[in-house]
């Protein structure tokens, strides 16, 4: 098993159902490509430093996660067909750091 | 490996020898790494504020040799910095 780090990006006109949706969507593809959910951080809606795909803004999603290379192969497989994700970014680390949070909870 | 070892004995050498009036001390301008000492603060892709220390007004990643960070948490650093930019963090 390995830890590793995912951040997702998804676009700004969400509805608060939908982010609950797609939360527990890629949770269950972990879940079932035999990984386990640790941690799940929500920094809320912050605003790009440069554009993306003519976005400004967007709301970014912290996981932290155990798992083996399929999970981490079939998240990414389903993230890369979401029209609803603007960007997400996976980094394997030697150990979690559950406690610390840089950045702070905006519920928004 | 040879030339790292041939430096750390020069360096040694040149604390212990005294100086002549006129001659600049190599010692004096030399800032250890910030990033080794005790209680340095970690190198993440999520710590803006520290990243941003070690990047230019344009977000170029500033040399080591203006910032002494060492060369293996140079590496460190640059690589979280990138992780960061994907982010559009930086």
């Amino acid at each position: 098993m390995n830890c590793y780090e995912h951040t997702l990006i998804a676009k700004q006109d969400l509805q608060e159902s939908d982010v609950k949706n797609l939360i527990s969507k890629y949770e269950g593809i972990i879940n079932k490509n035999s990984g386990e959910v640790l941690k799940i951080e929500k920094w809320g809606l912050k605003k790009f430093s440069y554009l993306i795909k003519n976005n400004k803004k967007g709301f970014y999603f912290h996981i932290k996660l155990n798992g083996i290379g399929k999970t981490i192969k079939e998240l990414e497989k389903a993230e890369n067909i979401d029209q609803s994700l603007i960007r997400f970014l996976t980094v394997r680390v030697k150990k979690h750091d559950l406690k610390k949070e840089y950045f702070e909870k905006n519920e928004s | 490996m040879k030339r790292k070892k041939n430096f750390k004995k020069n360096k040694k050498s040149s604390r212990h020898s005294k100086l002549s009036l006129f001659q600049k001390s190599d010692t004096k301008f030399a800032r250890s790494c910030p990033f080794s000492e005790k209680g340095a603060p970690e190198i993440d892709y999520k710590n803006i504020k520290l990243l941003k220390r070690y990047i230019s007004e344009s977000g170029r990643i500033l040399p080591s040799r203006v910032t002494s960070v060492s060369f293996k948490k140079q590496r460190e650093l640059s690589q979280s910095i990138k992780r960061a930019r994907i982010l559009a963090l930086i």
